[in-house]
C-alpha cells in the first residue's frame, strides 16, 4: 500500500484530467470519467513491479477462485428472489455483483505468477469417477479471468442502456454466463471445463434467442449446434483420454493433470487431437467453421455481442492452448504448419476480405474478428515463447478494441435501429466525440502502433517468422500475416471515411445525439486500457512469460518424447517438471484410495 | 512537450479559446526545439572530447541515450532465446542533426499556422493534430530500435492521414487520407517484414545489434519454391534449381518497401501529390519536410545493412532516379501551385535516394536538411499565396490554381523574395544550398561504386552510375523548369485573380481539353469580372517564418559545401560531413570513392549548373518574354502526350485497374464463397442430408402395425438364417521358439468340432466332440494344413482349411533372409 498520500497523486491527478475531460455540466460522467481513469492508473502503478516472493513462500487464498466463481452463480440464485417490479433494483444488484468479482479478481495479480499453479483449489466431485472441482490459474488464464471480470460489467452496464425488456432474465443469464466463463479458465479437470464449456452456451443462446433482431431463433440455432456438435466430439475424445489413462494406471482421473502423463500413440493422439481442435476451432472460430458467429453477433443485443466476442471466443483459444496443445504436443506440432495456413489465409486474409464487403457494420466486425483471431491461432501454432505470449496479449486486446467497437455499434443502433453502413455518413460532424472515440477503436484495431493490438501483432508475426514448428513456411506465414495489417487498414479506414467523413448526406442523421453519460462511462476504461497495454505491454507479458516458458519447454519436451515413442501402445510418461503437477492425483488405485483416506482424515 | 501538448488541446483546446491553444502549442514546440538545442550541444561536447585531436578521427559514435522502460520481450531465431525491447532513446550526429531540423521547422510552421488557420472552427483540433506529429516524429528519429522507429513511423502516418482529413466534411479529404495510410501501410508491410527478418538473421532489434550482427544477413534464403516442395501438377513451375538470394537482399527490399511508402517514391508515391488536399502548413511540415523524410532516415539509420547487398543499393538508386524522372515530368505541366510542389517534393526525394543508393549516406542526408528548408519556405510561399488568393476569391481550388495569379511581387513582397530565393536553391544554381547538395549527390552518381560484401552477390554494370548521372541531369533541367514556372507565372506579369477561371467552366473542359488555353494569359469567354480587394501580404507570423526559411535555403548548403571546401581547403565548409562520419564510418567501408579532384569535381558539376541555367532560361523565354505562348504550341503539337502528362501517367488508374481490381474482385469471390461454399457446405449441406436422412427414416414410421410386424419378420428370418448355417472360424495362436500351436475355435450354440490336424485330408476323430482346440507341433520351417469342421443343432456342417507355419529356427538368419527378400522386391519396384 502507499505509505501517505503523496504517493498517491498520479491516481489522483489521472482522476482529476479524467474529471475535467467531459464539456456538459454532468457530475455523473466527470465521476465516471474520474473514477475509471484514476483506477486504471492505480492498476499501472501497483502493477508496475512485479510483486516479489516473499520467503516463506507466497501467501495465497486457496478459495479465491472458488470465490469468483461461486459469487456470480450464488448471485444469479438470489437474483431469483427479488421482485421483477423493481428493474432498478435488479440492475444495481447485478452491477454490484459483478463490480465484486472485478475487486476480488484484482487480488490475483498480488502474488508474482511464477511458473506452476496459483490460488489452486481441489476438491472430490465424484470420487468414483476420479472427477475432481480441481482450478488453479497461472501466467495464462490469470488474464482471461481477468478480462472476464472487467468486460462483463462494462457490458452488462452498456446493456441496460438499450434493453428495457425482461430485466430480471437478463441480469440472470448474465450472472450464469460470468461463472460459468470464469470456471472454464480455471478448471484443471476436464470434466469440470466441459460443465462450464457446455453451461455458457445456454445463457448464450437465451440472449440471442431472446433480445436479438429479426433472426434471432434462426441465429441463436446455429450458434448453438455448431458449437454443440463440437463439444459432443470433445466429449467422446475426452472419454477415451480417461479410459486409456484408467486402463493403464487403474484408477480413474479426469485432471488435466494426470491425463497429460498418457502418451497415446501417434495415430490415436492424432484422432483424438482433431477431435479436440475441431471443438475449439470452431468456439475460436476458424475458417471454415466460422460463419456461425457473423449471424450470431447481428442477431445478438450489443451486450450479448461483446461477451461473445470479448470473452467467449477465448474460450476456444484458450482451450486450444491448454488442452489440446497441452494433452496431444506431437499432433499439434506435426499439424501445426498445415493449421497455421488454415490461420492466415482462412482467417487472416479471408476473414479481412469478406470483412471489406460488408455493409452491415456489425457483420464487419464479426469478420474482423475472425480476422484477429486467425493471428491468435497463428501465435500458438507457431509456439514460440513469443508468439504465445503475443497470442495470449492478443487475446485480450481483440476482447478489449472488439468489444469496445461492438459497443460503438451499439450506440447508433440504438440511435437509428439500423446498421446498414450506407445510411450513415459524416457523422463526425453531428457526434464528434463519438467520432473520436471510433477512431482511437479503429486505430487499436488494426494494430497502430502505441495501441494494444500492435503490441499483440508484432508479437505474433515476430514469433511467427522464428518459429521451428512451422518448417520453411514460417517465413511465408510471418509476410502474409503482416499482409493482413494493409487489409485491416483497408476496410476498417474504409468503412470509418463511409460513416464518419463527407458530407452529412442522410437527413435522418442530422439531429442524433453524441454519446450519452452510459455509454462514455462504459467505453472510457476501454479506451484508456488501449493504450496502458500498447505502451506499457510489459505490464502484462512479464506475469506471463514464465507460465509460457514453462508450457514451451514442457511442450518441447513432450514432443520430443512422441516423437520417440512412435505408435506404440499408450503408456505414462515422466513430466519433468513438478510445479506443473502439483496437485495431479497419485497414479493407480490404491495410492488414490490412500490419498482420498489421509485427505478424509487431515480435514477431520 | 509536444504530447502534452496535443493532449491538452485536443481535449481542452474547445474551452480554453483560441489565444491559449496557440500559446500552448507554440510553447510545447519552442520548448522542444530548445530542449533540442541543448541536447544537440550536449553532444557535440561529447563528441569533441571522443574527437581525437592527433589523427583528426573520431574514435567512436558520440551517442546520448535513455532507457525509458521494458517494452517487450521477443523470441530469438527457433524460438531459442530472446532479445528485449527497451522503450530507450538515442541521439548521435544522425538524428540530431534531424531532431534540430524537425524541431526547428515545426516550431517555424506552427507559428505561421497560427496565423493561416486563424478563422478554422477546428483550430484546436489543428494543432492538436500537428503537434501530435511532432512527438511521434520525435519518436521516430529519437527512438533506439526497430520497434520503437515503428512506432514513430505508424504515428506520423495516423497523424497525416488526420491532418490531410482535417476538411473531413468533403468526401475527397477523406478519401485522400485513406489513401495516404493505405500506402503507407503497403510500406509499413515491407517494414515489418523487413524486421522479422533483421530479428532472425541478427538477433537483435536496436540499431547497435543490428550492425553488430549484420553479418548474419549474408546467409542464403530460398525463395522459391516455398517450403518443400510443390503438388506434382505445378510441377512444371519447380526449377530445376531453388531459386536462392541472400538475405541481406530480401531483408533490404523489405526495408525498402517501408521506405518507398513513406518516402514517397515508385511504386507508392501516388499518395503524396493528393495529400495536398490538407491544410497548407501540414504540407509544409509533413508532406515536404520531415514525415516523408523519414524514409530517407532510415536507409541512413540502416546502412550497414543496405550496403551489404549492392542488389538492394542498386534498387534504392535506380528507384529514387526514376521517381526524380516521373515526379518531374508530370510537375511541368501541372496548374495547381501545390500539385507542382508536391510533385517537386517526390522528384528532390528521388534524388536524395539516388544519393543514398550509391552509397553517398552523408550527402544525401545532406539534401534531407536542405530541401527540408527550402520546400518548406517553398509551401508556406505557396500557402500565403493562397491566403491572399483566399481574400479575392472564395474557392479554395480556383485560388491555388496559377492560371489565377500573376504579378504578385508587387502585393506580397516577403514572399516574393523567400520564394525566389528557394527556388533558386531548388534549381540547383550556384552557391545556393540546393546546388551543394544535389550536385554532390549526382557527383557521387558518377563515381563511386559498392563493393560487395560477398564475392558472389549480383553487382550492377559499371555504366549505371553514368545513367544515374544523366537521368539525375534530365531532372534537374525539369525542376529548374517547373519550379521558375510557378515563379514567374505567380509574381510575375499582372495578377489575373480579378478574371478568373471560372468554376464550372473549369470542370467543363477539364482535364479533356487540349490545354490551348491553359496557361493563357488573356481573357478568354465564360470568365467574368470579379471585385474584390487587393491581395495582400501576409501577417508577421507567416512572414518571418518565410524570412528565416529563405535565408536558410542559401545558407544552410555552407555547413556541407564540400566542392568548395575542397577547392579552397576550408575544412569549416565541409562540417556536417565530419560530424557524420562516424556513423557511417562502417557502412562507407564497402564504398568506394575516387579521391577528390578539384578539376574534377568542377567539371561533373558543371552540366548541373547548365541544367538549371536552361530550365530557368526557358521558363523566363516562355512565360516572361513570350506569355506561355512557345509551351502552349509545344503542348498542341504532341497533344497526346500533354494530356498523359496532365493525367499524371494514369498511374492512379493503372493502380485502381490491377492491384485495387484485384483484391476488390478477391473480396467479393471471398464473399461469395462464404455464403455459399463455406456456409452452403458446412451449414446447409450438414443440414439437408440430416434432413434427407430424417425423411428416410420418417417413411419407415407410418404408425402402421403391419408395416412393423412386417420389418420384424425380415428381421428375425435374418437372425434366424444366421443361426442355420454353421461359422467355421479359428485363430492359430502359437509359439515360433517351440514349436507348440495351437488353433482355436469360435464356438456357437450348440456347436461342436472334429479336426483334421495331420494334414491327411481326413478328420482326425470320427465323433463331433466339445473340445474346441487342437494342438500342433511343427518343426522349423515345416508348416501344415489344419480343417476345422463344426456342426450345430440343426446338424448342418461345413468346414474350413487353416495354414500353420514356423519360421526357421535359426531366427537371425531367418531374418536376414527376409530382409535380402525385401531388398529384392524393392529394388525391382524401384526398377518397375
Amino acid at each position: 500500500m502507499p505509505s501517505s498520500l503523496f504517493d498517491l497523486w498520479p491516481v489522483l491527478g489521472v482522476g482529476a484530467i479524467g474529471a475535467l475531460i467531459p464539456t456538459k455540466q454532468d457530475w455523473k460522467l466527470r465521476a465516471g470519467l474520474g473514477l475509471s481513469a484514476a483506477l486504471l492508473v492505480l492498476f499501472a502503478l501497483k502493477t508496475w513491479d512485479v510483486p516479489v516472493v516473499p520467503e516463506d513462500g507466497p501467501k495465497e487464498w486457496p478459495n479465491l477462485l472458488s470465490a469468483l466463481i461461486a459469487i456470480p452463480l450464488l448471485g444469479a440464485g438470489f437474483l431469483l428472489f427479488l421482485p421483477r417490479q423493481s428493474p432498478e433494483l435488479l440492475k444495481r444488484f447485478t452491477l454490484g455483483v459483478l463490480a465484486l468479482d472485478l475487486l476480488l479478481s484484482l487480488s490475483l495479480l498480488s502474488v508474482p505468477m511464477t511458473k506452476g499453479w496459483h490460488f489452486q483449489s481441489i476438491k472430490e466431485w465424484v470420487p468414483s469417477l476420479g472427477i475432481r472441482y480441481h482450478v488453479a490459474v497461472d501466467g495464462i488464464s490469470v488474464w482471461l479471468v481477468l478480462l472476464t471480470t472487467f468486460i462483463t460489467p462494462i457490458a452488462v452496464f452498456a446493456s441496460f442502456g438499450s434493453i428495457k425488456t425482461r430485466i430480471k432474465e437478463l441480469c440472470f443469464s448474465y450472472l450464469l454466463m460470468q461463472g460459468a466463463m470464469l470456471c472454464s479458465f480455471v478448471a484443471l479437470d476436464l470434466f469440470l471445463f466441459y460443465v462450464a464449456f457446455e453451461l455458457m452456451l445456454v445463457p448464450m443462446y437465451v440472449m440471442i434467442g431472446i433480445w436479438g433482431g429479426a433472426e434471432k431463433i434462426k441465429a441463436s440455432l446455429k450458434f448453438f449446434l455448431y458449437t454443440m456438435f463440437g463439444s459432443v466430439l470433445l466429449l467422446a475424445s475426452m472419454l477415451y483420454l480417461v479410459w486409456e489413462y484408467t486402463r493403464i494406471t487403474g484408477a480413474p482421473s479426469f485432471d488435466l493433470l494426470a491425463l497429460s502423463r498418457v502418451m497415446l500413440p501417434q495415430k490415436v493422439q492424432t484422432v483424438c487431437f482433431l477431435a479436440f481442435a475441431l471443438a475449439f476451432f470452431i468456439k475460436v472460430p476458424m475458417f471454415p467453421v466460422h460463419t456461425w458467429l457473423p449471424d450470431a453477433h447481428v442477431q445478438a443485443p450489443t451486450g450479448g455481442s461483446v461477451i461473445l466476442a470479448a470473452i467467449m471466443l477465448k474460450v476456444g483459444t484458450y482451450g486450444y492452448l491448454r488442452f489440446g496443445m497441452g494433452l496431444f504436443p506431437w499432433a499439434a506440432g506435426t499439424m501445426s504448419a498445415n493449421l497455421a495456413g488454415v490461420a492466415v489465409l482462412g482467417g487472416i486474409l479471408y476473414g479481412a476480405l469478406c470483412a471489406w464487403k460488408q455493409d452491415d457494420v456489425k457483420k464487419l466486425v464479426a469478420y474482423s474478428s475472425v480476422a484477429h483471431l486467425g493471428y491468435v491461432m497463428l501465435g500458438l501454432f507457431s509456439a514460440t515463447p513469443s508468439a504465445i505470449s503475443g497470442s495470449i496479449l492478443q487475446m485480450v486486446n481483440h476482447g478489449i478494441s472488439t468489444g469496445a467497437l461492438f459497443l460503438l455499434v451499439g450506440v447508433i443502433y440504438d440511435r437509428r435501429h439500423t446498421r446498414q453502413v450506407d445510411e450513415f455518413g459524416g457523422l463526425a460532424k453531428v457526434m464528434p466525440v463519438y467520432a473520436v472515440l471510433w477512431l482511437i477503436v479503429t486505430f487499436a484495431s488494426i494494430g497502430v502502433p502505441g495501441t494494444n493490438g500492435f503490441v499483440g501483432e508484432f508479437l505474433v508475426i515476430m514469433g511467427t517468422y522464428v518459429s521451428p514448428r512451422l518448417g520453411r513456411f514460417a517465413g511465408i506465414d510471418a509476410v502474409l500475416a503482416a499482409f493482413g495489417v494493409i487489409l485491416g487498414a483497408v476496410y476498417m479506414l474504409s468503412v470509418t471515411q463511409k460513416m464518419m467523413f463527407g458530407p452529412l448526406s442522410n437527413p435522418k442523421n442530422k439531429r442524433l445525439a453524441d454519446v450519452n453519460t452510459r455509454e462514455s462511462v462504459a467505453l472510457a476504461p476501454l479506451i484508456v486500457l488501449i493504450f496502458v497495454i500498447g505502451f506499457f505491454p510489459s505490464l502484462f507479458t512479464d506475469r506471463m512469460k514464465d507460465a509460457v516458458a514453462a508450457f514451451d519447454v514442457r511442450y518441447r519436451d513432450s514432443f520430443e518424447l512422441a516423437k520417440a515413442h512412435g505408435n506404440n501402445p499408450a503408456e505414462l510418461v515422466t513430466i519433468d517438471d513438478a510445479s506443473f503437477l502439483k496437485g495431479a492425483p497419485p497414479l493407480g488405485k490404491a495410492a488414490v484410495e490412500a490419498a482420498r483416506q489421509a485427505a478424509a482424515e487431515g480435514s477431520k | 512537450m509536444p504530447l502534452v501538448g496535443a493532449f491538452v488541446n485536443g481535449v481542452f483546446g474547445k474551452r480554453l479559446g483560441k489565444d491559449a491553444v496557440r500559446l500552448m502549442a507554440l510553447s510545447a514546440l519552442g520548448t522542444s526545439f530548445l530542449a533540442a538545442v541543448v541536447a544537440f550541444l550536449a553532444l557535440h561536447h561529447q563528441a569533441h572530447a571522443l574527437h581525437d585531436p592527433a589523427t583528426h578521427k573520431v574514435t567512436s559514435v558520440a551517442k546520448l541515450s535513455w532507457e525509458a522502460w521494458r517494452w517487450a520481450t521477443v523470441s530469438l531465431r527457433e524460438g531459442v532465446g530472446s532479445t528485449t525491447i527497451n522503450v530507450s532513446f538515442a541521439i548521435d550526429p544522425l538524428n540530431s542533426v534531424m531532431m534540430l531540423v524537425v524541431t526547428g521547422v515545426g516550431f517555424l510552421i506552427h507559428l505561421y499556422a497560427s496565423s493561416y488557420m486563424d478563422g478554422d472552427p477546428g483550430y484546436y483540433r489543428f494543432f492538436s493534430y500537428l503537434n501530435l506529429f511532432v512527438f511521434s516524429m520525435l519518436v521516430l528519429i529519437l527512438g533506439d530500435s526497430m520497434p520503437l522507429l515503428f512506432v514513430g513511423w505508424e504515428g506520423v502516418g495516423l497523424c497525416s492521414y488526420l491532418l490531410i482529413g482535417f476538411w473531413f466534411t468533403e468526401e475527397k479529404n477523406a478519401e485522400a487520407g485513406k489513401k495516404a495510410f493505405i500506402a503507407n501501410r503497403v510500406g509499413d508491410f515491407g517494414l515489418l517484414c523487413g524486421m522479422a527478418m533483421l530479428l532472425y538473421y541478427t538477433g537483435a532489434l536496436d540499431f547497435a545489434g543490428i550492425h553488430a550482427g549484420a553479418q548474419g544477413l549474408l546467409t542464403k534464403v530460398q525463395i522459391w519454391p516455398l517450403g518443400s516442395g510443390l503438388p506434382s501438377f505445378l510441377s512444371f513451375l519447380q526449377p530445376a534449381k531453388p531459386v536462392e538470394v541472400y538475405a541481406a537482399t530480401l531483408c533490404g527490399l523489405a526495408l525498402f518497401l517501408g521506405c518507398a511508402g513513406k518516402s514517397a517514391q515508385l511504386p507508392l508515391y501516388v499518395w503524396l501529390p493528393d495529400a495536398m488536399a490538407g491544410p497548407t502548413p501540414v504540407s509544409a511540415l509533413i508532406h515536404a519536410a520531415t514525415m516523408v523524410t523519414a524514409g530517407l532516415y532510415l536507409v541512413c539509420r540502416l546502412a550497414g545493412v543496405f550496403v551489404l547487398s549492392p542488389a538492394v543499393m542498386t534498387t534504392i538508386a535506380t528507384t529514387g532516379a526514376l521517381t526524380a524522372l516521373l515526379a518531374a515530368s508530370i510537375g511541368l505541366v501541372q496548374h495547381d501551385i501545390k500539385k507542382v510542389l508536391a510533385y517537386s517534393t517526390v522528384s528532390q526525394l528521388g534524388y536524395m535516394f539516388i544519393g543514398v543508393g550509391v552509397g553517398a549516406f552523408s550527402d544525401g542526408f545532406f539534401h534531407v536538411f536542405t530541401h527540408a528548408f527550402f520546400k518548406a519556405c517553398l509551401f508556406l510561399g505557396a500557402g500565403s499565396v493562397i491566403h491572399a488568393m483566399h481574400a479575392t476569391i472564395h474557392d479554395s481550388d480556383a485560388s491555388q490554381d496559377m492560371r489565377n495569379m500573376g504579378g504578385l511581387r508587387k502585393y506580397m513582397p516577403f514572399t516574393h523574395a523567400s520564394y525566389l530565393l528557394s527556388c533558386l536553391a531548388i534549381a540547383g544554381v550556384p552557391l545556393t544550398a540546393g546546388f551543394f547538395s544535389k550536385d554532390e549527390i549526382l557527383a557521387k552518381a558518377f563515381e563511386s561504386t559498392i563493393t560487395p560484401a560477398h564475392p558472389l552477390m549480383w553487382t550492377p554494370p559499371a555504366y549505371w552510375g553514368k545513367v544515374l548521372f544523366a537521368i539525375g541531369i534530365i531532372g534537374a533541367t525539369m525542376t529548374a523548369f517547373y519550379m521558375f514556372r510557378t515563379y514567374f507565372l505567380t509574381f510575375w506579369g499582372e495578377f489575373k485573380g480579378w478574371r478568373i477561371v471560372e468554376r464550372h467552366g473549369h470542370d467543363d473542359h477539364g482535364h479533356d481539353d487540349h490545354g490551348h488555353d491553359h496557361d493563357a494569359l488573356e481573357p478568354g469567354t465564360g470568365r467574368e469580372h470579379l471585385e474584390g480587394p487587393a491581395p495582400h501580404e501576409s501577417p508577421w507570423q507567416m512572414t518571418l517564418p518565410l524570412m528565416v526559411l529563405g535565408s536558410m535555403a542559401i545558407l544552410a548548403g555552407y555547413l556541407n559545401a564540400k566542392i568548395l571546401g575542397e577547392t579552397l581547403h576550408a575544412h569549416g565548409l565541409m562540417w556536417l560531413e565530419h560530424w557524420l562520419e562516424p556513423v557511417f564510418e562502417h557502412a562507407s567501408r564497402a564504398v568506394v570513392v575516387p579521391a577528390f579532384n578539384t578539376s574534377h569535381a568542377w567539371t561533373l558539376a558543371a552540366p548541373g549548373m547548365a541544367a538549371a541555367a536552361i530550365g530557368i532560361g526557358f521558363a523566363y523565354y516562355a512565360y516572361v518574354l513570350h506569355g506561355g505562348a512557345p509551351t502552349r504550341d509545344l503542348a498542341e503539337k504532341v497533344p497526346q502526350l500533354h494530356k498523359l502528362l496532365l493525367d499524371k501517367w494514369r498511374v492512379d488508374e493503372l493502380y485502381e485497374a490491377t492491384a485495387v481490381g484485384a483484391v476488390d474482385e478477391l473480396a467479393t469471390t471471398a464473399v461469395i464463397a462464404d455464403k455459399w461454399l463455406v456456409d452452403g457446405v458446412v451449414a446447409k449441406l450438414t443440414s439437408a442430408l440430416v434432413k434427407g436422412l430424417g425423411f428416410v427414416l420418417r417413411l419407415a414410421q407410418t404408425g402402421r402395425v403391419q408395416v412393423y410386424a412386417a420389418a420384424t419378420m425380415v428381421g428375425l428370418v435374418a437372425i434366424g438364417w444366421f443361426v442355420w448355417a454353421p461359422h467355421p472360424d479359428a485363430v492359430v495362436i502359437g509359439d515360433p521358439g517351440t514349436g507348440a500351436y495351437k488353433v482355436q475355435a469360435a464356438g456357437g450354440v450348440g456347436y461342436k468340432f472334429k479336426w483334421d490336424a495331420d494334414g491327411d485330408g481326413k478328420p482326425d476323430t470320427r465323433e463331433w466332440l466339445e473340445s474346441d482346440t487342437v494342438e500342433v507341433k511343427l518343426e522349423p520351417g515345416k508348416a501344415q494344413n489344419v480343417t476345422l469342421y463344426v456342426v450345430n443343432s440343426f446338424r448342418r456342417t461345413a468346414k474350413k482349411t487353416f495354414q500353420v507355419a514356423r519360421p526357421k529356427k535359426d531366427g537371425q538368419a531367418s531374418s536376414l533372409d527376409e530382409l535380402n527378400k525385401q531388398l529384392e522386391q524393392l529394388q525391382q519396384l524401384i526398377k518397375d
